[in-house]
């Protein structure tokens, strides 16, 4: 009888890697629990900053803009956390010293990063919707929403995981990293809040604002995605 | 700038392109003086004030009716945004060479590239932020073209920090070429996206109305003596940051014996 | 004169200043960068010319 090795498929590795992360997510909830409380005090805090705000014109036409920022400070912080305990323990050596693509392990911790921020999103917008914008009226195709949200998740996520790899490995990670990540994802910060904004506000010509937008938010995404994948293998490798 | 030699040899100190780095940076002293004098006696003191006698080209439009002595800043805005663009490209050049070859020497060249890139930077924003605060009556405005600058100065001040957190020269060789390859592509998005959204807050202002033949001359005096300057400046730093370098090598291999 | 150039000469005067101020920086900031590199090029000669002198030396005594 002989042993029949086999080497598995990339996509069964990139399973195994989004599993692992995914697994050890669901045994803490740790990223989960710290990221959802922190959005939550951020909410609170915008409810200190809001206090004096009467106008429901006003609000609207913030709300965009403040919702960006709740998901762009909260990302940060899961991002931070999503390689440092890969660090903590030794495994990103062990998953180095196994012969896989290294773009994998992008592809697998930027899968599971969006899977995060996404699970972070569902909880974080209704209550944001909740605490802002039920004594508003938001305009119609308010639903909308969900595609501004969707791209911008995916290209922090994917930005974010090569970026929060360079800085696991530098003094200082958090400030590093919010050094880094902001100047960079401003242009699709800015698309993803112009979006968002014009279908909250609702005016007239709303979709004229969103479409564009939007767009140029999605090529954003399918360039820099595509420029960290390439990088992606220089930086886990030094 | 300083693409001397896409040869094999390495760019280092002491080459060809460090003879003439002083006198380019005097030429580029002379001409931005020359192109200083010329803003200011030889071209058009007026952008339209030829046409007197014919108000509609000047009145009518708040606008042009102020292209005025504001207007000399943009001699020299234009050229210097260039070149730091350009100083830009040339350390994203560098570290896509120093990702492939993995030497230092074009870590080196890079570091030195987004220093001069800095430099430029910072004068552009002055001069253009100056001309904001005349023309619009604000200092700050989120115009595309400005946050676009705001944003590259604050990567490029990010990849001073990241150098500055990274102990090892390995790899903070590799992770600063990866940042200034992500800020090479991400500006000029950056410029797109905020160009492109549509936008009823922002005034559009037409600056380039087109640029009568005088214009364009002192234009062109400034910025071939701001390359020079940002040639001449490259040089004399990189040579600077070589000699440092050998410096330190000499001095551990001193205390080695 | 008129009355569009008059208006348009008007704003000569407040503009002054930020062009002024403008042009000042940027030469000011090229300026102390210049300065800068050209002293530290200086300095690290001068230390590498010391630094030549001990090796130098250190042959000597090798000798």
């Amino acid at each position: 009888m002989s042993v029949v090795l086999k080497t598995p498929s990339t996509f069964q590795q990139y399973k195994t890697l989004l599993r692992k992360d995914l697994e050890q997510e669901f045994r803490t909830k740790e990223m989960i629990t710290s990221m959802g409380i922190y959005a939550l005090l951020v909410l609170v805090v915008f409810g200190a900053a809001l206090g004096q705000t009467t106008q429901a014109l006003d609000l609207l036409q913030v709300s965009g803009g403040l919702l960006w920022t709740l998901i762009v400070f909260t990302s940060l912080l899961g991002l931070n956390r999503s390689f440092n305990h890969e660090k903590e323990q030794g495994c990103l050596e062990g998953i180095l010293l196994v012969p896989l693509d290294r773009s994998v392990i992008f592809l697998a911790k930027a899968t599971s990063n969006i899977l995060f921020l996404l699970a972070v999103e569902v909880i974080t917008v209704p209550l944001f919707y909740f605490f802002f914008l039920t004594a508003v009226t938001p305009g119609e195709s308010f639903w909308l929403l969900v595609l501004p949200l969707l791209v911008g998740t995916i290209g922090m996520a994917g930005i974010g995981t090569l970026l929060s790899t360079i800085t696991v490995n530098t003094r200082g990670k958090d400030v590093m990293l919010a050094v880094l990540f902001v100047p960079i994802i401003f242009p699709l910060l800015f698309a993803c809040a112009s979006a968002t904004t014009a279908i909250i506000v609702g005016a007239e010509g709303a979709m004229d604002v969103f479409y564009p937008a939007l767009l140029l938010a999605a090529g954003y995404d399918v360039i820099m995605l595509l420029l960290s994948w390439v990088l992606y293998d220089f930086v886990i490798s030094a | 700038m300083a693409n001397a030699k896409k040869s094999h040899a390495l760019p280092e100190g002491g080459q060809w392109p460090d003879a003439i780095a002083f006198w380019a940076v005097l030429a580029g002293a002379v001409l931005t003086t020359i192109g200083f004098l010329m803003a200011f006696l030889y071209a058009g003191p007026v952008n339209g004030a030829s046409v007197d006698g014919m108000p509609e080209m000047i009145g009518g439009q708040m606008v042009s009716s102020k292209l005025l002595l504001s207007q000399k800043i943009f001699y020299f805005h234009m050229p210097v945004a260039i070149v730091s663009f350009g100083a830009l490209a040339f350390a994203g050049y560098y570290s896509v060479r120093f990702l492939m070859t993995k030497n230092q020497r074009y870590d080196t060249c890079a570091k030195v590239a987004m220093e001069i890139s800095l430099i430029f930077v910072v004068c552009t924003m002055i001069t253009g932020d100056l001309w904001t605060r005349f023309e619009w009556g604000v200092w700050w405005t989120w115009d595309p073209r400005l946050t676009t600058y705001l944003i590259l100065m604050l990567i490029i001040i990010a990849y001073f920090v990241l150098r500055g957190f990274i102990d090892e020269p390995e790899r903070r060789s590799i992770y600063s070429a990866v940042v200034s390859i992500i800020a090479l592509v991400d500006v000029p998005i950056c410029l797109m996206i905020t160009r492109m959204i549509p936008s009823s807050i922002h005034p559009v202002v037409l600056r380039e109305g087109g640029m009568t033949g005088d214009m364009g001359m002192t234009v062109g005096v400034c910025m071939i003596g701001m390359i020079l300057l940002g040639f001449g400046m490259y040089r004399l730093r990189f040579r600077q940051v070589r000699l440092a370098q050998r410096v330190q090598a000499l001095k551990d291999e001193l205390e080695e014996n | 004169m008129n009355p569009v150039l008059a208006e348009i000469y008007s704003t000569i005067l407040p503009s002054a200043p930020f062009i002024i101020a403008a042009y000042a920086l940027m030469w000011l900031v090229l300026l102390i960068y210049v300065v800068m590199v050209v002293r530290g090029l200086k300095k690290t000669e001068a230390q590498m010319s010391i630094l030549e002198e001990q090796v130098a030396e250190l042959r000597a005594q090798k000798h």
